[in-house]
């Protein structure tokens, strides 16, 4: 092809202009490559169609400068990391702003109403969590002191029954005449069909730990082992002693902690006679 | 106070191409005014012209490493992501929603966007679409078409209905005129 013909043909300006259809681009830029006064006649046109344009150039508004610095700047921050992924994104977002801006607007509105909500909400629930376990705390104390009152009913009134029983044999132990504590007092009630033993501490004096009160049962004479037994700061409790069939008197002695096989006279506190 | 160069351009193309922001700097201060009267003759709209700009200049930094300066001048290259940018503007769903939106509300029959157009002096007045006032009619719709509206040689011929053979011919015609004029 004659090369001054291809030059006037019209193709540059089609080039320079983004009208040539995509073979003529590629044989274009072939002749440019092959033919210098061709690429010449091309830089000719360029540059008196870049002075036209910027000689008709007009100024855009101030501020928008700072906008678009603003976005390269954190562009130039991101590139490293994802360039890839945003060239897929380039036309898409800026294309659409017209409305979206205001739908990014009222997402952005509805964020924040939503961050205050979730913020005053959460705050609600942890004061009512709270108070929540505030009451449980308080429901499971009050179960317990319930409880305590229950099992203590019970023993008053198991020994309320035990006193009522006529077949209860009551006996009184005072202290003995010069005894180690003169105000010592128990009662042994000796249920006289099935010989249980029951002893209620009236007043004992609280023994050192490493010693314990003996009940004996005097039978024929002879002291025989009833059990030991801790005294109880409850007044009103019982303690179940060893069976005993057959006695004429009860007494107690502060014994080695366990008990002994056989009283110390010496440490004799209480003696009552079965009546 | 930072002094600000002044590059050749392969000077500025090599400083473009680091990604040095007083590069950019530089070339929005000489260019911007030239792109955005490109852009403002597309999309006929201050505000989706602003947009658009923003775009290309997002463009220009993301693809500069693209830009071979045997293929052309980088002026050429920017001229071509802003008429790209912006003929995709005008053809997005939403930029035609509002058209249409324009149009009824206004009340007027408009067939031909390009009638439109001639509503707008101010634009009429810049650039190419000064340069297009010296065509003949036949060719001057047919630059509007090719170059502001973006559409093929066989979409042209469609929509007006005239043979390829006679647009590619007249397109060609009119090319040549602007170079004259140009000169």
């Amino acid at each position: 092809m004659n090369v001054k013909e291809y030059i006037s043909s019209g193709i540059i300006e089609s080039y320079v202009l983004g009208l040539a259809s995509p073979e003529e681009r590629v044989e274009f830029e072939r002749m440019c490559d092959s033919y210098p006064e061709i690429r010449e006649a091309r830089d000719a046109f360029e540059l008196s169609f870049e002075k036209n344009a910027l000689s008709n150039a007009i100024e855009p508004p101030a501020h928008l400068k700072n906008e678009i610095f603003a976005k390269l700047h954190s562009e130039g921050n991101n590139k490293q990391t994802d360039n890839s992924y945003k060239k897929e994104n380039v036309v898409a977002p800026v294309v659409a702003m017209g409305w979206l801006r205001y739908v990014a607007a009222a997402s952005i509105v509805l964020l924040i109403t939503s961050t205050l909500l979730n913020y005053y909400f959460f705050t609600q629930y942890k004061e009512y969590s709270a108070k929540y376990d505030q009451l449980v705390q308080n429901q499971t104390q009050m179960a317990s002191a319930n409880q305590t009152l229950q099992t203590k009913l019970q023993d008053y009134e198991s020994a309320l029954s035990m006193i009522k029983d006529p077949a209860m044999a009551v006996v009184k132990m005072p202290s003995i005449p010069k005894g180690p504590n003169p105000n010592s007092l128990t009662t042994v009630y000796w249920d006289t069909k099935s010989k249980d033993v029951y002893l209620m501490v009236n007043n004992l004096p609280q023994p050192t730990s490493d010693k314990q009160y003996q009940l004996w049962a005097l039978v024929d004479g002879k002291p025989v082992d009833a059990g030991v037994f801790d005294v109880s700061k409850d007044s009103l409790s019982f303690v179940k002693m060893k069976n005993i069939p057959r006695a004429q008197a009860f007494a107690i002695t502060l014994e080695k902690k366990g008990g002994s096989p056989t009283p110390d006279m010496s440490a004799l506190y209480v003696l009552g006679k079965v009546s | 106070m930072d002094i600000t160069p002044t590059y050749n351009e392969q000077e500025l193309i090599a400083a473009l191409k680091t990604k040095d922001e007083q590069s950019y700097s530089y070339l929005y201060d000489n260019y911007s005014g030239a792109l955005y009267s490109i852009i403002k003759q597309i999309v006929l709209d201050g505000e989706l012209a602003n947009d658009v700009l923003q775009e290309v200049f997002i463009n220009i930094w993301r693809k500069i490493e693209s830009y071979d300066a045997t293929k052309g001048r980088l002026f050429t290259w920017m001229l071509n992501i802003a008429r790209n940018a912006s003929i995709d503007t005008i053809r997005s769903k939403s930029f035609q929603n509002s058209q249409k939106n324009q149009e009824l509300s206004n009340n007027v029959n408009v067939n031909s966007s390009i009638s439109n157009q001639t509503i707008l002096p101010d634009i009429d007045n810049i650039g190419l679409r000064k340069t297009l006032e010296t065509l003949k009619g036949e060719h001057r719709i047919l630059i509007e078409l090719a170059y502001f509206k973006g559409y093929t040689h066989e979409e042209i011929a469609k929509i007006e209905g005239i043979p390829l053979g006679t647009v590619k011919t007249r397109i060609r015609n009119a090319l040549l005129q602007l170079r004259e004029y140009l000169k």
